[in-house]
């Protein structure tokens, strides 16, 4: 673990300031770039008053901290790894400081994912957030941490998973991770996240010979998460795509 | 839902993103016997991945729980 590099949200900490705290999953061999620009807002780069990541290993252990340069307009998470580059599965954490004129819209951080020498075509997605953004702002009078994931009725040929991460400071939890199948059929699974933690968990495409339809993320709050599909037998991402959350 | 960690949490952290709540206002209301704040009494109720932290630093700070 490295030392701690002074925090360069600090001077952003002013009564018109807000924060967005987003996570993504970085994976060896990938080009995986990050936007930074926000597409309907103008003046983005007036209003992305700080950034600093945080690089987590499964187990949700600091590995290093990184203020990023706001006047860029992309960020290499590649480049960034570097020679440090994982291992393993590493979990990045946006925290992001905006001037709250940007809310209600959410400005997600979206993102360019393709391995380098593949031959899937490219994935696109946003960053899933799961500290601060939307919920305030619009008036929802409850809001679940229930997300769902529907999935596409054809013959499925990838290995389907959930990443899921924990953004908390100091909250461990646990997550259900529900999976249906045609018919009615379910299974589920449970997974405990310590601060920052994360882990990647199968689903099975098939149940009992009935195919999946859809899967279920329960938390008792929100956490960072993804579908997953990778292509056999060489294990390339085929999709990457958060999963969406109803509020009431 | 469990705290994972004793450390004492960071006065300036902010702590609640939905309301831009920071560690140091909590803290400072619970000992004053000023929690919930005015401005910030839907702290908790309308979160997101805020409600672990603000459940732990509640509790460490001898605050009234989320009702």
């Amino acid at each position: 673990m490295q030392p701690l590099l002074a925090s360069a949200l600090a001077p952003a900490r002013a009564p018109h300031i807000w924060g967005l705290g987003s996570a993504t999953f970085v994976e060896p061999g990938y080009e995986h770039i990050i936007e930074l620009v926000h597409q309907r807002d103008a003046d983005a780069r007036r209003h992305l008053e700080a950034l600093e990541l945080g690089l987590y290993d499964p187990g949700g252990t600091l590995l290093r901290r990184e203020a990023v340069d706001t006047r860029e307009e992309t960020l290499d998470l590649a480049a960034l790894l570097g020679d440090q580059g994982p291992g393993s599965r590493i979990m990045i954490v946006f925290d992001a400081r905006y001037d709250e004129r940007i809310f209600p819209y959410r400005p997600h951080h979206y993102a360019y994912l393709r391995r380098r020498g593949g031959s899937a075509p490219a994935l696109y997605y946003a960053v899933s957030s799961a500290l601060g953004g939307v919920p305030d702002r619009i008036g929802a009078q409850r809001i679940t941490h229930f997300e769902t994931y529907l999935f596409l009725r054809r013959p499925h040929k990838e290995r389907y998973s959930v990443m899921v991460g924990n953004l908390s400071r100091f909250a461990s939890t646990e997550a259900q991770l529900t999976t249906y199948y045609t018919g009615g059929a379910r299974a589920t699974r449970e997974v405990a996240l310590g601060p920052k933690a994360h882990a990647e968990i199968p689903l099975a495409a098939e149940h009992e010979g009935r195919r999946i339809e859809r899967v279920e993320l329960k938390a008792p709050f929100r956490l960072a998460s993804y579908v997953v599909g990778r292509r056999e037998p060489d294990g390339e991402l085929v999709l990457f795509d958060h999963l969406f959350t109803y509020f009431k | 839902m469990t705290p994972a960690t004793s450390a004492p949490p960071d006065d300036g952290l902010l702590l609640c993103y939905c309301t831009n709540l920071t560690v140091g206002e909590l803290r400072e209301a619970c000992q004053s016997g000023r929690w919930p704040l005015a401005d910030k009494e839907r702290t908790g109720k309308l979160c997101t991945g805020c409600v672990g932290d603000l459940l732990y630093c509640l509790k460490a700070f001898g605050g009234r729980d989320v009702e």
